[in-house]
């Protein structure tokens, strides 16, 4: 797989901001000095295992720990009984009646749950302790199938909680009935998107040491610890000054390093226990079974309404999503959903049920995408649904609902605000790029002649960016914690020779390209190299407000933080240049690291220049200026708004609006199930780019993923609650072998809310691909009437359909 | 995913390691390339109480010509048998299917013998082994013995090795050269399991009808399976698709994996006659080729 790019993108008037850099990040990283979580080793560390539960739903009758503790070097077992003495549960956004412990309390309830953690002097000696452990269970009866889950008669998971039903609502916004009543189509259509995970190379891992002055350390490659770490605390009963998140950069996440909070709990927990460091790292089934960051397992009833000319009318969602065990960010999955609705299109009418189901499987959590990349999916499905019944080609039918460019900024049905956009534009972009007469003759020849199967499928997303964390609790009646903020924060400081640091305030290294961007945005406000700004991040004792990265938020945030600092940098650069220079401050400019009088810029100082007055020549700088180049700035969200208490309103809550189209052309080979791509056009629009070069990477692998989602991706539970899918033998993430080679191409819209224009582009890969792959091998198999109504669709599947629709063609 | 303790030998000599398969029997493994091994070690789904490591035992790495036979070592790597000039010469099936072997890291490691004595059912070289009539040659502490490739694969991840043997080598008779080979494999992505494959190697005589037929298939049940329905519906007949693809469901009845998650038993039954029909497709145009070059 290689990718290509088409145009790249300059945005005129910037000079290091949308050009193609490479990532300041990669040198370290291609060296193999990244510094990850496992390589860290503190003098006395200890290991821990975990034993994981082999049933899925059981009362923990006791736990017999006496061979393991008489192992030589296994130092302690911990149990959920020593959670439930000495610990709180764990930061939870779902209801408090389904709480939840790193360990499981008094009962199990999904295979693979943490039952007893065995530390010792090595992982090996951890991992023989744990052989060792002896657990009585009391079986109780699997609750697997969400439907029978919602019955009366279904074992129930959370006595407290008292029923599986971990949320029911339903919202409307404007009148679906009548809207479906003055409909020529209703379109309907039962789908199930199957559950997968962001599965990063490095797993999640923490390690903690109960340091100086009874404060407890904890190094972790989670991303946002300076937002929840006082939860971490809480969790373990510790003021929260006396703890100490240490911000070790992440070997990938896509979503399943957000707040990543059981981990470092549990190291934190097992260290206080044994007074010495101990270390926690997952591996690779620790991670797939109990990462608790499964992504979206829904089933929908949906229907869409259109007029004759493929006017969409309205929407109709009924949604059932299988959760897992616990729920620990809520149903925000749904409110992400929320935030782009009617997608890019024009109608005003929707009706959306969800019910959120307690089963004995692993939690959700985040993947890139959250909840929107599901809605998506069945929003074009639908569409194309009705483009098929209505005899309009994918991409008339999307153009003629598309919202217009005069349109923005757009209020969507539920209150959020789209910013700015120009749908056409992506559009047309994308059919320029792939000749889809060329494609559609080919089509029929290859058929005709060969009884070959060639598809095409053209998708579109909104890629909302930038959340407000309102979005975690608009949709619950009595939310637990309503927070609004949801910050970034950056400290730039200019040594006394003119150096560049830059402090970002939360663990954001996950793959992604923190420190490129920070350098970019520096070198855009002064002027000097990118390469040289030294980026270095806060832990939480010193870390300012921030959120991290998540919900494609961190570039726009941490641009936003960037300049502010630097705008009271520069102000403060200035004002010191003036009184040297003994010009007004009014007629000064920096420019290229260097302040200089506007009308005779021979005139001027260089940044190490001032610097120096800065730092050593106090008596030299003007009246009321303290000594020093350092300004910091929380930047807090651009546009945000608070929900209606009520419901009927979710208030402005993700309005950095990207879009995207995608087009994928693909073989299937109706004997084998098996399909192959022939070429694949990728087209974003994420606002102003800041490096085309790493915007092309997100889109790469979101697209990736989001493939695998479609094809290959399975976290897969039997029946009986077994679950079949915990190594990459049984887990398929494709690879170079499966994938196209991606063509991209940018348009850009800029924001109006943000610094620089800039939107975030880190998902919208994974939101388009499986509504465009789904709808190519319909297209490629229409002859046998194919329709992809569940994820992933294997070849099985494929081959199934192709059979029935021979049989049915026999039979006609 | 740490093994559990295990003792560690690593014999120089195939005598030494017969000896120490004696001194533990069922309660040792060998280590070859450790492709399969390894994993099973660490998730502790094996825990032998030895681990005899055969990596330093230069005689088992050889590829050899004797009188119509290529005699491969059990330690060989399995990227030799594509990039050793006798094995593409003598024996063309093997370069072609030994590239479906997961990837190309893993054949730079995992060994020909390995592959042979873990029979993993849905395994490339017990597949090809089987189509080609091969020898296994196994050393106990009476000396050596050779056993049919067809009567070595046992079932699920068994053979006819006995505790205190080590397999040493695997004897290929030379295909004809007017033979033709095929080989076809379907998996969900590049270097998996495969949901199904097939080997063939065909000859045919002058009027073009088939000779002689054989094929194996893997992925299909506990071991890798003999087509031989499928060989006796052709024997005599001419090779035009119907009548393979007719011969080809012949294999449908061999067809007992059960429903798995990459697979229905439906799908499989199948996929089998696809990946059958295809590869003696394929080892068709190849013996056309070659005695239209005659």
């Amino acid at each position: 797989m290689t990718t290509e790019h088409t145009d790249t993108a300059q945005k005129p008037g910037y000079k290091y901001i949308g050009k193609d850099r490479k990532r300041v990040e990669d040198p370290r990283l291609l060296v193999g000095r990244g510094g990850y979580i496992a390589d860290l080793r503190l003098p006395g560390m200890l290991h821990a295992a975990i034993l994981r539960s082999p049933v899925p739903h059981a009362w923990i009758r006791s736990v017999d720990a006496t061979e393991a503790l008489r192992l030589p070097g296994v130092v302690a077992v911990l149990t959920g009984e020593d959670c439930k003495a000495k610990m709180n549960p764990c930061m939870n956004f779902g209801p408090a009646t389904v709480a939840q412990y790193p360990l499981a309390v008094d009962k199990v309830r999904y295979v693979g749950e943490a039952v007893a953690a065995v530390v010792a002097e090595s992982r090996y000696l951890a991992e023989d302790g744990v052989d060792l452990l002896e657990v009585d269970y009391e079986d109780l009866p699997p609750v697997t199938d969400p439907m029978a889950a919602m019955e009366p008669e279904s074992a129930v998971l959370h006595e407290e909680h008292g029923s599986n039903i971990g949320c029911e609502r339903t919202f409307e916004f404007g009148d679906v009935n009548a809207a479906f009543a003055g409909a020529d189509l209703v379109v309907e259509d039962t789908l199930h998107w199957g559950r997968s995970a962001g599965m990063p190379m490095e797993t999640t891992g923490a390690v903690a040491q109960p340091g100086f002055n009874g404060v407890l350390e904890i190094y972790c490659n989670s991303l946002n610890f300076s937002y929840f770490a006082f939860l971490i605390a809480g969790a373990l009963r510790l003021p929260s000054n006396k703890l100490t998140m240490k911000p070790v950069p992440a070997g990938g996440s896509f979503g399943s390093k957000l707040a990543a909070h059981k981990v470092p709990t549990l190291a934190g927990f097992l260290a206080l226990r044994v007074g010495r460091p101990v270390s926690y790292v997952e591996d690779r089934i620790d991670h797939i079974v109990n990462s608790d960051h499964h992504g979206c397992d829904r089933y929908y009833e949906a229907r869409m309404g259109f007029r004759a000319d493929g006017t969409i009318v309205g929407l109709d969602i009924d949604v059932v999503d299988d959760y897992g065990a616990y729920m620990q960010f809520g149903v925000g999955h749904h409110g992400n959903a929320f935030s782009q609705v009617v997608g890019p299109y024009r109608f005003r009418d929707v009706r959306y049920r969800l019910r959120a189901v307690l089963t004995d499987k692993c939690q959700q959590g985040a993947y890139r995408g959250f909840g929107s990349e599901v809605h998506n999916w069945v929003l074009e499905r639908l569409v194309d649904s009705g483009a098929a019944r209505l005899g309009l080609a994918p991409e008339e039918i999307r153009r003629r609902n598309f919202i217009q460019p005069d349109q923005f900024p757009y209020t969507i049905p539920g209150g959020n605000v789209y910013d700015s956009g120009d749908y056409p534009a992506v559009l047309d972009k994308a059919l320029s790029m792939i000749d889809l007469d060329r494609w559609r003759a080919e089509q029929k020849r290859l058929w005709a002649e060969e009884g070959r199967c060639i598809g095409i499928g053209l998708a579109t997303t909104q890629e909302r960016s930038v959340f407000s964390s309102t979005e975690f609790w608009s949709l619950v009646e009595k939310p637990v914690l309503p927070v609004t903020s949801s910050p970034e924060s950056a400290t730039v400081t200019i040594d006394p020779t003119g150096q560049f640091q830059l402090l970002l305030h939360c663990q954001s290294m996950w793959g992604n390209s923190p420190e490129t961007v920070g350098a970019t945005v520096l070198a855009e406000e002064f002027g000097i190299p990118p390469e040289s700004v030294n980026v270095r991040y806060a832990d939480s004792a010193h870390a300012l407000p921030s959120t991290g990265p998540g919900g494609s938020r961190y570039t726009v945030m941490v641009a936003g933080a960037i300049r502010g600092a630097s705008r009271k940098l520069r102000r403060k650069l200035i004002q010191i240049a003036a009184h040297t220079l003994e010009v007004a401050a009014e007629d000064l400019e920096l420019v290229d690291a260097r302040v200089q009088v506007t009308d005779a810029p021979e005139t001027g100082l260089t940044l190490a220049e001032l610097a120096g007055t800065a730092y050593f020549f106090a008596l030299s700088l003007p009246e009321g200026t303290t000594s020093g180049l350092e300004e910091s700035y929380t930047y807090d969200h651009p546009y945000t708004t608070l929900p209606a208490p009520d419901g009927s309103d979710f208030g402005v809550f993700y309005p950095i609006m990207g879009h995207a189209c995608h087009i994928a052309v693909l073989e299937v080979d109706p004997d084998t199930g098996i399909p192959s791509f022939l070429d694949y056009v990728a087209v974003h629009d994420a606002g102003t780019i800041v490096n085309p070069r790493s915007l092309g990477g997100h889109v790469t692998g979101g697209a990736t993923q989001g493939i695998g989602t479609t094809l290959y991706e399975e976290l897969a539970y039997d029946e009986d609650g077994q679950f079949l899918s915990s190594t990459f033998r049984d887990y398929l993430i494709p690879t170079a072998g499966e994938v196209p080679a991606f063509r991209i191409g940018h348009v850009e819209t800029p924001s109006p809310f943000t610094e620089y224009g800039i939107k975030g582009g880190g998902e919208g890969g994974r939101m388009v691909a499986p509504a465009a792959v789904s709808a190519a091998i319909d297209d490629a198999l229409r002859e046998y009437g194919m329709r992809v109504r569940q994820l992933p669709v294997k070849p099985s599947d494929i081959v199934a359909a192709v059979q029935a629709g021979a049989g049915r063609a026999e039979a006609g | 995913m740490k093994p559990p303790p295990f003792t560690y030998c690593d014999p120089e000599s195939v005598d030494e390691a017969v000896a120490l398969k004696s001194e533990y029997g069922n309660d040792s493994l060998v280590l070859a390339g450790g492709q399969s091994l390894l994993p099973l070690l660490n998730m502790r789904l094996a825990r032998p109480e030895a681990l005899i490591d055969i990596n330093k035992i230069g005689d088992l790495q050889k590829i050899e010509r004797r009188v119509g036979i290529l005699e491969v070592g059990a330690g060989v790597r399995q990227y030799e048998l594509e990039d050793h000039p006798l094995v593409g010469e003598l024996v063309p099936l093997l370069p072609e299917a030994t590239g479906y072997i997961g990837h190309i890291e893993n054949r730079h490691r995992g060994t020909v013998g390995g592959s042979l004595a873990h029979a993993d059912s849905a395994a490339e070289l017990p597949c090809t082994a089987v189509a080609l009539d091969a020898t296994v040659v196994v050393q106990g502490p009476s000396g050596t013995r050779t056993i049919a490739a067809q009567d070595f694969f046992q079932g699920w991840m068994t053979t006819a090795l006995e505790p205190e043997e080590v397999l040493v080598a695997i004897r290929y008779p030379v295909t004809p050269w007017t033979a033709g080979h095929g080989f076809v494999e379907v998996a969900r992505r590049v270097g998996d399991l495969a949901l199904a494959g097939a080997a063939a190697v065909v000859n045919l005589d002058e009027d073009g009808r088939f000779t002689s037929v054989s094929v194996g298939v893997l992925g299909i049940s506990d071991t890798t399976v003999r087509a031989s329905a499928v060989e006796s519906a052709l024997i005599g007949e001419a090779p035009t698709e119907e009548n393979i693809a007719r011969a080809a469901k012949e294999i449908v009845p061999s067809v007992t994996s059960e429903d798995d998650l990459h697979a229905t038993r439906a799908y499989r039954r199948h996929l089998a006659s696809v990946v059958v029909s295809r590869a003696i497709t394929a080892a068709v145009a190849r013996a056309r080729e070659r005695s239209n070059g005659k």
